[in-house]
């Protein structure tokens, strides 16, 4: 069953017009810091997405930046109204990804939009594209801020897609990090690197907006029939050019390539999704490329990472939280709900559970900590049924008043970690190892009833006829 | 021919970088390339380079690992591009 999803970047596009939630500036912008500064205001602001139509050096380009830095635009995406509420996307994502994921289908390249313009040899040039200088500071450019890398695994033949980021290093050269514990560096440092064999890549810019949710998505469904699955139909692919890889037909421009072995170039800083420019320059993974595609007036899409809240926020947070709330549901965990908020960075997730047996908390603690999702966050709060998961103000609340200092924090050592964390000692980022920790706001349930602390709010300590009758005389006190 | 503007990043410790350099193979980044577009393209080369910004003819702006672009610019020639994927 399709959800009506957008299933190309354009009418995406089209709809965040119609809905208010972007703008079109028509004047020229440079892709010299300025289209990043603009797409950075817009994300700090929560502001429409900026469609650039004229970029300076590069007629005939276009770009959109912060695709998806709203809820409104990410309820856009999935075929919803924009103004749905976070908890009914939420229930929609989860519904969806519980059914059958959908196997992909293959179009031929004649019918395929991002082979409109086919550039091989000394023509495939990174420098022909508008790789936005993203922050003063960067290390160089990176075209790709708001794509995902497609690869193959040698053995399985299983698919990748997955965001890594690649800066410009010269014509045919792009770097980035490839973390070891990542898909792709299973891939990549596990089995092509030991054999010094390259890994066939294809960097996808500017897909439609499920398949860029599914690559950014921590789900143990191959992406591509994970998008079907996001869509409730099948996402059409076409071949590359110098390689057996599958690519989304409508993307606007692919980049095609190897990543090398043997090789490691210096690559970064870059204003990161923590906020910060965390990780130094450092040689990192090496990918030189043999073919560029793109479509007729190619939009390149620019997510600008830094402080909250843009697209990586907000969708990693979003998936991440879910597929928690997937896994600790399949474990039959009594949970009320799961909440990543963006604010964090994906840092910190709050759960609630309903209180029904002791140490359930450390338990999901447990749980989410040993699992594959965890390396990308490290604060979690469990919360009753009393504290709505969705209320800053009231997980605050919760977490100053319900969680003993010494008794309901724990601390979980030796484990995997992002060397992006700005907290990390150099020595944890060299390793990837990271810290966590569990915060426990739920009232201990050997407490007798009668010790048990009484919250004092409106619709907690008023009978409920003085409740209605305050509710249905308070715009005539002068309340709005 | 108009000066050349490039900059490179240091890794290690300012004060541990020699004064003087001969024949040093570094990563540096075109700042005022001809055809714009190619702005910040980076390639290893080997350079002399100097910390005295007006021993060679060329600039050459210092950043740290983070990307803190420091107050005084070096100097530097640069003496061929080196193609590591030759």
């Amino acid at each position: 069953m399709s959800y009506n999803c957008p299933k190309d970047n354009r009418v995406f596009m089209k709809l965040l017009e119609e809905s208010g939630d972007m703008i079109t500036i028509d004047q020229e912008v440079d892709w010299d810091m300025e289209m990043g500064a603009i797409t950075r205001k817009v994300c700090e602001e929560q502001a429409p997405s900026p469609y650039f139509k004229k970029i300076k050096d590069y007629p005939g380009f276009e770009s959109l930046g912060a695709p998806m830095a709203t809820y409104r635009r990410l309820a856009i995406a999935m075929g919803m109204d924009a103004d749905s509420s976070i908890p009914d996307i939420a229930a929609e994502y989860v519904k969806r990804t519980k059914e059958e994921p959908i196997d992909p289908v293959t179009i031929d390249k004649k019918d395929a939009p991002c082979k409109d313009n086919i550039l091989l040899g000394d023509d495939a040039n990174l420098f022909h594209l508008p790789g936005p200088m993203v922050h003063g500071g960067d290390g160089g450019r990176y075209l790709a801020t708001w794509h995902f890398v497609v690869t193959k695994d040698p053995d399985t033949q299983d698919i990748n897609w997955g965001m890594y980021r690649m800066m410009v290093f010269d014509e045919k050269t792009m770097v980035g990090p490839v973390l070891p514990f990542s898909d792709m560096g299973k891939m990549f440092h596990g089995k092509y690197a030991p054999k010094n064999e390259p890994m066939p890549f294809a960097a996808v810019l500017s897909a439609d907006p499920m398949s860029s949710l599914a690559s950014c998505a921590p789900s143990p469904i191959p992406e591509d029939k994970f998008t079907g699955q996001l869509m409730g139909e099948p996402v059409e692919l076409v071949q590359c050019e110098t390689c057996d890889l599958m690519v989304p037909a409508t993307a606007e421009i692919i980049i095609e390539g190897e990543v090398i072995p043997g090789i490691q170039i210096e690559e970064a800083p870059f204003g990161e999704y923590t906020g910060y420019r965390t990780s130094p320059r450092d040689p990192r993974t090496v990918y030189r490329i043999k073919a560029i595609t793109y479509r007729n007036n190619p939009i390149m899409m620019i997510s600008n990472m830094g402080m909250p809240v843009d697209e990586g926020q907000l969708l990693r947070s979003f998936s991440l939280g879910l597929e928690m709330h997937k896994l600790l549901e399949s474990q039959g965990i009594p949970i009320t709900g799961v909440y990543m908020l963006p604010e964090s960075t994906h840092h910190l997730v709050v759960v609630g559970v309903k209180r029904c047996y002791t140490g359930v908390a450390t338990q999901i603690g447990n749980l989410i900590y040993g699992s594959k999702l965890s390396p990308w966050f490290h604060l979690t709060i469990v919360v009753d049924e009393d504290t709505d998961i969705y209320s800053k103000d009231a997980v605050i609340h919760a977490l100053s008043t319900k969680c003993h200092p010494i008794k309901d924090i724990h601390k979980y050592e030796n484990q995997p970690g992002t060397p992006l964390n700005p907290f990390a000692s150099p020595a944890e980022r060299k390793t990837s190892t990271g810290s966590k920790a569990l915060f426990d706001c739920t009232f201990p349930l050997d407490w007798p009833t009668s010790d048990l602390p009484i919250r004092v709010s409106f619709d907690n300590v008023y009978p409920q006829e003085i409740q209605d009758k305050v509710n249905a005389n308070w715009e005539k006190f002068g309340y709005k | 021919m108009a000066q050349k503007e490039y900059d490179t990043y240091v890794l290690t410790d300012l004060d541990a970088v020699p004064d003087e350099r001969q024949n040093v193979e570094i990563i540096i980044r075109d700042l005022n390339p001809e055809d714009r577009r190619t702005k910040y393209r980076s390639f290893f080369a080997k350079a002399n380079v100097s910390k005295d910004k007006s021993k060679y003819s060329d600039v050459l702006w210092i950043r740290l690992g983070r990307g803190q672009l420091q107050d005084e610019p070096w100097s530097i020639e640069v003496l061929e591009e080196v193609n590591k994927f030759a």
